[in-house]
């Protein structure tokens, strides 16, 4: 170990820490595996908060304590919200999403497919949906709630148009994407036009599809957050709005956490799905 | 000969691309192509690059069609792609979807054959291309020989009577394009489809072929046509053989004089010196 080459030097660094104390530490975060540290990097933040709100840098007004927001959710969890049970909460949000997503992003994809196999179709959508897309879908809340009032068709309505607009564009832009390659292959193959698009455009389209299902189904759960700070009976929407307006700040924390541990776990499900049918990936 | 209709004929082809740009000029791909392609005959087009010989291919497959001229097969215009035409393309055409036995039978299971019939034919073509045991494999877990192979067995499930093959093994390692030349030999002494033959590998064109034609740089023509009267199949023995390095000397040659003319000597000896 005396003399060492270049070569044997890093083979050496790699293996065991040796060296220089400096290229040493630096090498050795190098071999922790990834998620060890994303999962350290969580527990320092969780740890700072508990720091903070226990040592009284901030007031329990502006963020509750950890334990604080354990020991409100546990009630949460036995009582329920207003009287109405959290699960049941959880429940309604959900169930508005899904049935949204569902019937928007089926619609969605459909058109969009077409909009990308036919030009003519094509021409007819781009322009409608390039003007219809930069308006945020809160901004339809009132004219919803104008139209159809307060009651749970609105906020449907409402996933409804902001999960077909954000699984059009993808949809369309993968069948207009598939490979020139592909299309003449199909061609010799003698597959008719209806064969080529279910058995060529549409699976062509499928990576695409699926990037836009993952922005439609967060934007869908946005909304439906959004819908139900106006009028809604229940949901976490609700719960968190009329939380604020009552001070109830560890209610307020406990929502907003739930809806974003929901909107993970969706993303995460659209992941599965995707795993599973686009085996081939970017191949 | 003479009182019989060519399997395929090009008769004065011309094809004009209209120009990219509005300012721009039109491309004249091909200037004035005319050949004849007898049944069963394995016919490779070697040329500089541009030289549209690719254009030829797809005019042939249906995929697009002359400015001017006539470009039958069996003696009617050619409307459209088909299955009669089968193509092997250069690049990845496989779809990554379907499993390699799925992308072999697509065509034929569309079309309404039988699914006992186009079963066994697949296994047995698969067999013939020597890909037994991988029918449940995708294309990416395939290597590129072996997505050529695939490529082989689907175009030939419909027994067409034309392959078009559009430098099928330009992306492969040396050994695999000599395996794959061999096969292709064997395939053609089993299914005798006619083969238009687009390669920029001289070697390969004269070692698979029955004759070979130079096309000239754009607006391609073409230039020369060499004949290879050597018995198939044919084994890298024949790659040494006196009658087929003189003829691949004539091709060489010709090829060589082409690319001159667009200036690429003078540059690539250019490129050597630095």
């Amino acid at each position: 170990m005396a003399v060492t080459t270049p070569v044997d030097r890093t083979r050496n660094t790699s293996r065991a820490a040796g060296g220089s104390a400096s290229k040493g530490s630096v090498s050795m975060l190098r071999r922790v595996p990834l998620p060890v540290i994303s999962i350290t990097a969580i527990a320092i933040l969780l740890f700072i908060w508990y720091l903070v709100t226990n040592l009284g840098v901030v007031g329990p007004r502006q963020l509750p304590a950890p334990q604080a927001l354990f020991s409100q959710f546990l009630t949460l969890a036995e009582n329920g919200y207003q009287g109405t049970a959290l699960l049941v909460q959880i429940q309604a949000s959900l169930g508005r999403t899904l049935i949204g997503f569902f019937i928007g992003a089926t619609a969605g994809i459909v058109v969009g497919l077409a909009g990308g196999y036919s030009r003519i179709i094509g021409a007819v959508i781009t322009p409608i949906m390039a003007f219809i897309r930069p308006i945020p879908p809160i901004a339809f809340i009132p004219m919803v709630v104008l139209y159809l009032g307060l009651g749970e068709t609105g906020k449907i309505v409402l996933i409804v148009v902001t999960a077909f607009n954000y699984s059009v564009v993808n949809a369309q832009a993968g069948a207009a994407g598939t490979p020139i390659a592909y299309r003449r292959a199909a061609a010799t193959l003698g597959l008719s036009k209806f064969q080529e698009f279910m058995r060529i455009i549409v699976p062509s389209a499928l990576p695409a599809i699926f990037t836009g299902l993952r922005v439609a189904l967060a934007l869908s759960w946005a909304v439906v957050v959004a819908a139900e700070l106006v009028g809604a009976q229940k949901g976490l929407g609700y719960m968190i709005n009329n939380a604020a307006l009552l001070f109830d700040i560890p209610t307020v924390f406990i929502g907003i956490i739930l809806i974003g541990i929901i909107g993970m776990t969706l993303n995460g499900l659209i992941g599965v799905a995707e795993k599973k049918l686009v085996h081939w990936g970017g191949r | 000969m003479s009182n019989s209709t060519p399997k395929i004929e090009f008769e004065n082809v011309q094809k004009v691309y209209p120009p990219v740009k509005k300012s721009g000029e039109p491309v004249e791909a091909i200037g004035d192509l005319s050949l004849a392609l007898e049944e069963s005959e394995i016919f490779s087009i070697v040329g500089p690059t541009g030289c549209g010989k690719s254009t030829a291919l797809n005019m042939i497959a249906g995929f697009e069609y002359p400015s001017a001229g006539a470009l039958t097969l069996d003696g009617m215009p050619i409307a459209n792609p088909g299955p009669d035409r089968a193509v092997v393309f250069q690049h990845q055409s496989l779809f990554p979807w379907l499993t390699a036995l799925d992308n072999v039978t697509l065509g034929v299971k569309c079309r309404g054959m039988p699914k006992s019939e186009y079963m066994a034919k697949a296994r047995e073509l698969l067999n013939a291309v020597g890909l037994s045991g991988f029918e449940k494999s995708y294309p990416y877990q395939l290597s590129g020989g072996m997505q050529q192979r695939v490529q082989i067995a689907r175009a030939l499930i419909s027994s067409p009577s034309v392959l078009l093959m559009d430098e099928p093994f330009g992306a492969l390692d040396y050994q695999t394009r000599l395996l794959m030349q061999q096969l292709l030999l064997e395939l053609w002494i089993e299914f005798r489809p006619t083969i238009f033959f687009i390669t920029h590998d001289v070697t390969e064109a004269v070692f698979i072929s029955d004759r070979v034609g130079v096309m000239t740089q754009r607006p391609g023509r073409l230039k020369t046509v060499a004949d290879v009267p050597i018995a198939k199949p044919r084994t890298i023995d024949t790659l040494t053989d006196s009658q087929f390095t003189e003829i691949e000397h004539r091709v060489l040659t010709s090829v060589q004089e082409e690319i001159g003319t667009i200036g690429l000597g003078a540059s690539n000896s250019d490129r050597r010196t630095t």
